[in-house]
Order: C-alpha cells, then sequence, then structure tokens
C-alpha cells in the first residue's frame, strides 16, 4: 500500500502542476475519479499539494498589472448582470474533463466519470455540467456564432490542458432543422475533422461524451449537417457555433 | 485562520453578493502577484493580461467555485491564474507563435517589484518564507520544479530536456513539493 501511495502521490504531484501528459494523465484521472474521494490520505494530500501550488505563485514577483486593466475589468462586469451569474439558460458547453476543473472544483471528476453512463441521470448530469462549467476551474470561453444568428446564445467552451475527453452540454438546445442534426468538429491549423456522431437534442439537453484529446485541438466547432451524410467539411450555410480552445 | 485569509473570505462572500468594492479589494490585493505569475509563464504582456484578466471575470461570474472549506482563497485564486498561464502557454505552443520568450522574460520579470504594487504585508511574508523554502531545494529539485511550474513543461519534456529518464523526473517533483510542504506547513481550512 506504501509503494501505492508513493506511486499515486507521484501522480498527484504532477497533477497539481499541469505537468502530466500520456499514461500518467489517464492513470491520474483515473485515481482522481476512483481512489482519491475515498480516500482521506489522498484527499489530504492533494489539498495540501493544490495549496502548495498556490502559493508557489508568490515566488513570482507581483508586478503591477497595467492600469487599463482595471477599468477594462469594470466594463465587462458591467456587462454581467448579477441576476446572470450562474444563471442555468440557454447554454451549450463543451467540457473537457480536465486537470484545471478538477483542481478548482475537488469531486467534480467522480460526477463526470461515474454518472455520465447512466441515461436516466443524463439531464441531472448536463445541469451539474453545466453548473461546473460557469466556474473559474473549467475555463469556461465564449463560443461565438457563426454565420447566421443562431438561435442559442451564451454559449461556452470549456478546455485544459492534458485532457482526454470532452463533453458537450446544453439545456436549452433548440430542435435543428428537419432531416438535419448537428455534427461537432475538431480543428487544429484550420483543418477540421468530424468527431462522433450527429446529435439531436432531447427536451432541449444535449450531454455528449466523446474520447478525444482537445489538445491535440486549437478550435471546436458545431454545425448542422444533414442526416445519412459523412460531410468532410463544416457547412457553412446553416447556424454553427465556435470557439477556440 | 489568519487574519489575513478571514479578509478574503469576508471580501469573498461580499463579492459573491455583488459587491463591486469586495472585487476591488481583491484586484487590489491579488493583481500584483497575478500578473507577476502570469507573466512568469507566458512572457508575454499582453497574454499576461488576459490570463489576469479571465480569472478575475471568472471570480466575479461564478465567485462559488471557492470552496473556503478546500483552503484559502489566495492558494486558490492564484491557482486559478497559474493554470490559465499554463493553458494559454500550451495553446500558444499549438500555434507556434511564441518567440523572443528568453528575452521578454529578461525584460519583464528579471527586475524588483514594481513600485506601485500594493505590499501585502501577510503576502510579503509568504513570499518570502515560498523564497526560502525554494531555496533549500537541491538544484536538481528545483530544475524540474521551475520547468514545470514556471515554464508550464510537462514531465515527458522535461525528461526529454534534461536528458534523464521521466521517472526520476517524477521522484524529484515529489521530492521538492514534499520540503516544500514541509518547509511552509499544511494548508489551513476554513
Amino acid at each position: 500500500v506504501t509503494q501505492d501511495h508513493e506511486r499515486i502521490d507521484e501522480l498527484l504531484a504532477g497533477y497539481v502542476l499541469l505537468a502530466l501528459s500520456g499514461q500518467d494523465a489517464e492513470e491520474a484521472d483515473r485515481l482522481l475519479t476512483e481512489h482519491v474521494p475515498a480516500c482521506a490520505r489522498c484527499r489530504q494530500t492533494l489539498a495540501d499539494l493544490q495549496a502548495l501550488s498556490g502559493d508557489l505563485a508568490l515566488a513570482a514577483p507581483p508586478i503591477a498589472p497595467p492600469e487599463t486593466l482595471l477599468p477594462g475589468l469594470h466594463r465587462s462586469i458591467d456587462e454581467v448582470p448579477l441576476e446572470g451569474r450562474s444563471a442555468r439558460r440557454g447554454v451549450l458547453v463543451a467540457l473537457a474533463a480536465s486537470a484545471v476543473a478538477v483542481v478548482a472544483l475537488g469531486g467534480l471528476s467522480l460526477v463526470l466519470g461515474t454518472r455520465l453512463s447512466d441515461a436516466e441521470t443524463q439531464t441531472g448530469t448536463a445541469l451539474e455540467i453545466l453548473s461546473v462549467m460557469r466556474s473559474p476551474g473549467a475555463d469556461p470561453v465564449s463560443l461565438d456564432p457563426q454565420g447566421q444568428t443562431p438561435a442559442w446564445s451564451g454559449m461556452v467552451e470549456i478546455s485544459a490542458p492534458e485532457s482526454r475527453r470532452l463533453y458537450v452540454a446544453s439545456d436549452e438546445c433548440p430542435e435543428p432543422t428537419s432531416g438535419k442534426a448537428y455534427q461537432l468538429w475538431l480543428g487544429s491549423e484550420g483543418e477540421f475533422v468530424a468527431v462522433g456522431e450527429m446529435f439531436r437534442p432531447r427536451d432541449g439537453v444535449v450531454l455528449l461524451e466523446l474520447e478525444v484529446d482537445p489538445s491535440r485541438y486549437d478550435e471546436i466547432l458545431i454545425t448542422e449537417e444533414r442526416v445519412g451524410d459523412a460531410p468532410a467539411e463544416p457547412s457553412t450555410d446553416g447556424p454553427s457555433w465556435w470557439a477556440t480552445l | 485562520m489568519r487574519e489575513d485569509d478571514r479578509q478574503d473570505l469576508e471580501a469573498h462572500r461580499r463579492l459573491s453578493n455583488g459587491d463591486r468594492s469586495a472585487f476591488d479589494e481583491l484586484y487590489r490585493r491579488y493583481g500584483g502577484p497575478a500578473y507577476g505569475i502570469a507573466l512568469r509563464v507566458t512572457a508575454q504582456e499582453l497574454i499576461a493580461q488576459e490570463v489576469v484578466q479571465e480569472a478575475f471575470l471568472a471570480l466575479w461570474r461564478a465567485p462559488e467555485a471557492f470552496d473556503p472549506g478546500r483552503g484559502a482563497f489566495r492558494s486558490f485564486f492564484l491557482s486559478l491564474v497559474h493554470h490559465r498561464a499554463v493553458d494559454a502557454v500550451r495553446r500558444e505552443e499549438r500555434l507556434r507563435h511564441r518567440t523572443e520568450r528568453a528575452s521578454n522574460l529578461e525584460m519583464s520579470v528579471g527586475e524588483d517589484p514594481a513600485e506601485d504594487v500594493v505590499h501585502d504585508a501577510y503576502l510579503n511574508v509568504r513570499r518570502k518564507e515560498v523564497g526560502e523554502a525554494l531555496a533549500t531545494l537541491p538544484p536538481e529539485q528545483r530544475r524540474v520544479l521551475d520547468l514545470a511550474y514556471f515554464e508550464g513543461k510537462t514531465q515527458a519534456v522535461i525528461a526529454e530536456e534534461l536528458g534523464i529518464p521521466i521517472g526520476t523526473v517524477k521522484t524529484r517533483t515529489l521530492a521538492a513539493m514534499r520540503k516544500l510542504r514541509a518547509a511552509l506547513g499544511p494548508e489551513e481550512t476554513g
């Protein structure tokens, strides 16, 4: 057991530094979903390492940000009404199960790891993911509408280094045009590949789990495509949403 | 709990209720450290500014992400900034837009803290403690920690750069973290 925990401690140390990759990152993800939540020793180790990771930032000399930064933040804050904070409406999310999210949010990985396969809890899980994705540690980035004005608004993508899963969720997804469905694309240096099956919302809810490594891509795109087609390139004549990863 | 941590908690509570003066208070306290670490990791002023801006905006938009039961606000927020900075560096690497990193680093962070940084007494004490703890690390441990934390490199990349097995990188990293944790003490939680 001691030897096992030595190995686990090594992974947790690399994990909080965001320094894992490949099989180590996969093993850490498994540990964080299967072992750490149930192991008081590892939970304490993880908490200690995370606290240490925060304090290490102090080793960099503090530097006053440009004077324009705070006024810019105030302007941005003015665009976020209080009642809009953490509101559960009208959001599409692509969430990569990530070190960042777990570091910031503790038990998130448990939620992701155990409940997504259960169809009966998909709606609840989607709402949890939507809640999580609005958290700072989950690194939300807005998906911008492309082309004609889409029906969705406030779409957000979440990604982080060293992730190998991508989740796409929405709690208010409009129905696609008759005969069409949505397709997720990931792009690298301008070249997009279709990822996963086409999907439609069920009662407005979408919840997808995709086995991909988001770090290999720099863009995410969702388009509306004709069912039965196997499009080689994203359609440009329908609603679409895009963000950089 | 330290008085400074209590003040952070109170500011966070007020911020959660939409108090902009609490936001400004946390910005005054953590803007300098946040920009410092963001610039140290990214070595590019514009990207570092984006990182800091995104982190503070994320705090405003979803303050509930900080759980006082899991440790100090300081650790939470600076971890958040560091993660975003590492993320930004790796994104830049993917896009191959990183240039003149070394020279920028020299210019940007090689000097003493700017005079107009708010000098927070406790943060300064903690900074000194962190610096002293880092100074006690054997050079080989310090090196792997620096490459991972301050340059955002993975252990696989570090192993390749240093020409050592990745297992050695892991061992040195853990040894360094344990030594720092022992020197700095366990985190107090609320």
